[in-house]
């Protein structure tokens, strides 16, 4: 996996290496070399030491937790926290809830992001402007001011024949959080589809495609690793949010974030299961990258840089 | 197209304020009656109670709600809050139509709702115990003549301490005294001189409660009210003579930090870095022995390093704050004598004895010598209740809370970033502004 | 992350390609001239109702209730709260405590932006020094870093620094002569502030040097060749190639980190427990505190409307750039 995760890169510096040039900075010296490693070794540890510690902490029988002289290593290391954690009310079920909200909103913010970024990236109408302006200063918004309307909103919402009340339900979540990763969506979509060359486009209806097969068939698998790239955000987003989905909804259909407020209660906080509870949330988005790991670098020097 | 045209005609509806659920809240709102039979049959009753409940005392809450479902044959759909933000979520569930029939929430949160017309009245002859409900918890419903909710469970602060210690320590009780409170305190200091992160009192710097107890211990207060308006009392010579004391005892003898609550104290007391604490009566049990694991209701206990080597008592000379939870019944509740029925179930003398066996107070004075000899974990604290305060019974008392004003200024001042009359000044500013806010 | 986005797509399709200006007026061809009709409105329409249904429609509710004075009992009740016109604004903008807050923010806002960046730079450039061993390790680090929830992370550095079990504290107190047992990190503004500008650096990192690294595979290393033969450090090469090269993506990585740290909101709750005090409010948590902890709907709203006029000022340029380049092609 690990060899995964850069591949492109690593090919990369493996081909400059060969090319006995490969670096950015001139002079590529040995002792440079030693310095860098050490520095970049040094980084990398601080980096994961709150992470050690989180898994440390995990581990832990609650009487070594809580010790004032933090032990580097359990001493008796124990699944009981993560066992805890299961065994909760309603873990599994947040959990479910939060896979379920989180691939819906992204899943949905693609779909609708890349009909619209198609819209700003491939026509010139009128209104275009407006649109573009709409999809960047609403980004500004702070969403958790937008609480209470929001909430009224989804427990009356007029479909015109009949109302609906979506709060209480992983669909009103849901949709929110596709709108709330919607704009970025689009605007990310928009540079993507903008790099394809227009040439190719063309060439196509030449060969005699329609234009929604151009889309289908040219533009949408050029777009790709984009949509990858673009997934990742919305994904972060939708998994880590915990404000909107509390006040919506009741505690069976919350996320896992949400859950993981509880363990802050008046009698103290339950640091073991806690932190259990920490790993097994970031598990889902640590899956996700490795699934994606090769996209988040193509999309990224493709669509960010390339162009 | 014609949805966006219903979307719009939505919209302007809302901006023009045709609310058509609109009630005049000012109309005289009739009492709910929680006498004679209510058949619910069909029917769900939505409660709100705090987590505690389901930590606590989960059994009680199912054995109320067994008794009610056989009496009206209706169902119990309880939802357990965090206290993290409740209060936000209950907001924005009020200003809909699809609330729950039943509310928990801490006495100091409920003047709030009340004055805002979010409960409705009840009437408390139905209620068992209601002619000795505690004041501290019943002056939390009481406006304008009428009483708008139920006192569920109290709490009192107590002084926890270390029976080991203060034998080592060469001291043979409680102290009686707040002097003699002092004086074993430098006893337990000098006695464990050796270990730096010992102090005598556990005393976290943001525990107001505790600040508070003290401030009253003196003759002080937090606020009166003086005609209509409320006036910030804290800068008064005898609230400011409390805060010294708090203070001084504080900085000297504990090793808390200084920014935080009393969230934490009993998890922290268990390390056996400190002699005694300020706590609830259930605080004991939690600094004696943990769940092994704190999520289930069920777990087996772990004891801790103190376990066996605790005692409480009444804090010599100090009140003790009464904290607790009141239940209401929700003004938009669609079945407010269905609801009324459950909280009847919930706090009768039954589900109190329940809950005393899960170390919390009764809602009723004559209930509490009877809680001190079914439990004596808990005797100390009865004792406590009776010699007790509460907040000021103001409309915007929770915004005072929720601002974190009393929590900013005692860390002030036990940092020394501002003197305590200073300090005791700017938040009597901060309360005069907030209580008398229109 | 993600930032694929596209001042960058100005410059030429395929790498050493001739320079093709894709500049508006000038070579660039308008292709994009034809009968559209309805169909970019077609395509538009779920984006633009999504916006407008749950963005749009909140925001005029909360623009509204900025000029009303709503509190609990206007909430429960659903009446029509009072309108008072802008006096909520005028409460905020001459309220001291208000620009404090404004101060605060934008003084966080600035430093950890510039931090982030400037490490994220670093680290990025250090990631093409170091063998190859090194750079996996290092990005496996940031990628745990970059799963850790947002809530998570701040737990994680409330644990941290928990003045009684913290191992924050521990370590430090080992070092000789230093005593900080049961050091309390947020008595100190200073020292609070520090620590959680470190756990949003931390947190930013990874998204910064990976994109900024993935930019600098890009810069042609003929480039870099001819300029050491030329005799220039590598200081020059960094200030005169690589950053004109990266600098669109620098823009955009820099907006998006000033967009995120500007709304700072849940590290300062999670530290804070929930009651940030005065010398720990953000525009963000002040807003929600006023709104929800003191049910003064308004306000809050009247905060959050000023927050976006604020944002919007300190983003115009961004926007304005964005919007160019959302124009040309």
């Amino acid at each position: 996996m690990a060899a995964d995760i850069t591949s492109p890169v690593a090919m990369r510096a493996r081909k400059k290496r060969r090319d006995d040039n490969g670096s950015l900075t001139v002079g590529r010296s040995r002792a440079g070399t030693i310095v860098a490693n050490t520095v970049g070794i040094v980084f990398g540890v601080l980096m994961l030491f709150p992470v050690y510690w989180v898994l440390n902490t995990a581990f832990k029988p609650a009487d070594e937790v809580l010790a004032l002289e933090p032990g580097f290593w359990p001493s008796n290391p124990t699944f009981d926290n993560f066992i805890s954690a299961f065994k909760a009310p309603l873990f599994l079920q947040d959990m479910l809830n939060g896979v379920v909200i989180t691939l819906f909103a992204v899943a949905g913010a693609l779909v609708v992001g890349f009909l619209g970024a198609l819209a700003i990236a491939r026509f010139s109408f009128y209104g275009r402007k407006a649109i573009i302006l709409v999809v960047l200063v609403v980004q500004l918004v702070p969403f958790l001011a937008l609480l209470i309307p929001l909430f009224l909103m989804l427990q009356n919402v007029n479909l015109g024949f009949t109302t609906l009340n979506l709060t209480d339900s992983l669909i009103g979540v849901s949709i929110t959080y596709l709108v709330l990763i919607l704009p970025y969506t689009v605007w990310t979509l928009r540079g993507f589809i903008s790099g394809i060359p227009r040439e190719l486009d063309e060439a196509a209806m030449i060969d005699g495609c329609t234009r929604a097969q151009v889309f289908w068939r040219i533009i949408l698998p050029l777009t790709g690793p984009g949509l990858v790239a673009t997934s990742v955000y919305g994904f972060i987003q939708a998994w880590n949010e915990f404000i909107i989905i509390n006040t919506l909804n009741s505690p069976d259909k919350q996320n896992l974030m949400a859950w993981l407020l509880q363990n802050q209660t008046t009698r103290g906080t339950a640091w073991g299961p806690l932190m259990a509870g920490a790993i097994i949330t970031s598990i889902p988005v640590v899956i996700f990258f490795l699934i994606i790991q090769r996209n988040i670098a193509t999309g990224l020097t493709a669509g960010a840089v390339k162009g | 197209m014609k949805r966006k045209i219903a979307a719009v005609a939505a919209i302007a509806a809302t901006l023009l304020g045709a609310a058509a659920c609109g009630s005049n809240s000012d109309d005289d709102a009739p009492t709910t009656s929680a006498s004679g039979k209510v058949d619910g049959a069909g029917k769900t009753l939505k409660v709100w109670l705090m987590v505690d409940a389901q930590s606590a005392w989960k059994p009680v809450v199912d054995d109320a709600s067994k008794r009610f479902t056989d009496a009206t044959g209706a169902q119990v759909n309880v939802e357990y809050q965090q206290w993290a933000n409740h209060l936000t979520k209950l907001d924005a569930t009020l200003a809909g139509s699809d609330v729950p029939d039943v509310v928990e929430l801490g006495n100091t949160e409920f003047p709030k709702y009340v004055f805002s017309g979010a409960f409705g009245a009840v009437n408390p002859g139905d209620y068992e115990n209601s002619s000795s409900w505690l004041q501290g918890l019943k002056g939390a419903c009481d406006f304008e003549g009428k009483t708008y909710c139920v006192p569920y469970y109290a709490g009192a602060r107590v002084l926890i301490y270390r029976t080991d210690l203060f034998k080592a320590a060469g001291i043979a009780e409680a102290p009686k005294t707040y002097d003699e409170f002092l004086s074993d305190a430098d006893k337990l200091q000098a006695a464990s001189k050796s270990n730096a992160k010992f102090g005598a009192v556990y005393m976290p710097g943001q525990y107001w409660y505790a600040a508070m107890s003290w401030v009253k211990s003196t003759g002080g207060d937090i606020a009166k009210q003086e005609g209509d308006k409320w006036v910030g009392q804290l800068s008064q010579p005898s609230s400011i003579e409390g805060l010294q004391r708090w203070v001084d005892m504080a900085k000297k003898y504990s090793k808390a930090d200084p920014t935080k609550n009393e969230n934490d104290q009993a998890n922290t007391f268990a390390q056996g870095t400190a002699a005694m604490f300020y706590g609830n009566a259930w605080e004991q049990g939690a600094a004696e022995e943990v769940k092994k694991d704190p999520n289930n209701p069920d777990s087996p206990m772990v004891p801790t390093k103190v376990k066996g080597k605790l005692a409480a008592a009444p804090m010599p000379e100090v009140p003790s704050f009464l904290g607790g939870s009141n239940l209401g019944i929700t003004e938009k509740s669609q079945q407010k004598e269905l609801a009324a029925q459950w909280i009847k179930a919930f706090t009768d003398s039954k589900s109190m004895a329940g809950l005393v066996k899960a170390n919390a107070l009764p809602n009723a004075t004559s209930l509490l010598d009877q809680a001190a000899t079914d439990n004596k974990t808990i005797a100390p604290a009865a004792l406590a209740a009776k010699n007790s305060w509460f907040p000021p019974n103001a409309e915007k008392w929770a915004d005072v809370e929720k601002s974190a004003v009393l929590q900013t200024m005692l860390t002030d001042i036990l940092t020394g970033k501002k003197s305590v009359a200073d300090g005791a000044k700017w938040a009597d500013d901060q309360i005069n502004s907030t209580l008398n806010e229109s | 992350m993600s930032v694929v986005d596209s001042p960058a797509t100005r410059r030429p399709r395929d790498p050493g390609g001739p320079q093709q200006n894709r500049v508006p007026g000038h070579a660039a061809p308008r292709r994009r001239k034809r009968n559209s009709g309805l169909v970019p409105w077609l395509l538009a329409l779920p984006a633009l109702l999504f916006i407008a249904g749950l963005l749009g429609y909140p925001l005029i509710r909360m623009l509204v209730l900025s000029f009303q004075n709503m509190r609990l009992r206007e909430l429960i009740s659903g009446r029509t709260p009072p309108w008072v016109g802008f006096d909520q604004y005028t409460r905020v903008l001459s309220d001291g405590v208000f620009w404090g807050v404004v101060g605060r923010t934008v003084a966080f806002t600035v430093v950890s932006v510039l931090i982030s960046v400037v490490c994220g730079l670093g680290i990025a450039l250090l990631m093409r020094r170091v063998s190859h061993g090194v750079r996996l390790f290092m990005i496996i680090a940031m990628m745990f870093v970059w799963a850790l929830p947002q809530l998570v992370a701040a737990q994680i550095f409330r644990w941290m620094t928990d003045s009684d079990f913290g191992v924050v504290n521990y370590l430090i107190d080992l070092l000789p002569g230093v005593n900080y047992q049961n050091h309390s990190w947020f008595v100190n503004p200073w020292q609070g502030w520090s620590v959680i500008t470190t756990l949003v650096v931390w947190a930013g990192i990874p998204f910064l040097a990976i994109t900024l690294n993935a930019g600098l595979t890009q810069v042609p290393k003929e480039l870099l060749e001819a300029a050491t033969v030329d005799g220039a450090t590598p200081w020059q090469s960094l200030r005169n190639i690589i950053l004109p090269i990266l600098k669109p993506l620098l823009m955009i990585v820099t907006t998006l980190s000033v967009i995120w740290n500007f709304g700072l909101f849940t590290q300062a709750w999670v530290l804070r427990d929930g009651h940030p005090e005065p010398q720990f409010q953000t525009l963000a948590t002040y807003s929600y505190t006023q709104a929800f902890g003191q049910a003064r709907y308004s306000l809050g709203s009247a905060i959050a409307v000023i927050t976006v006029l604020l944002m919007f000022g300190v983003m115009v340029f961004y926007i304005r750039q964005m919007f160019r380049i959302g124009e040309v092609d």
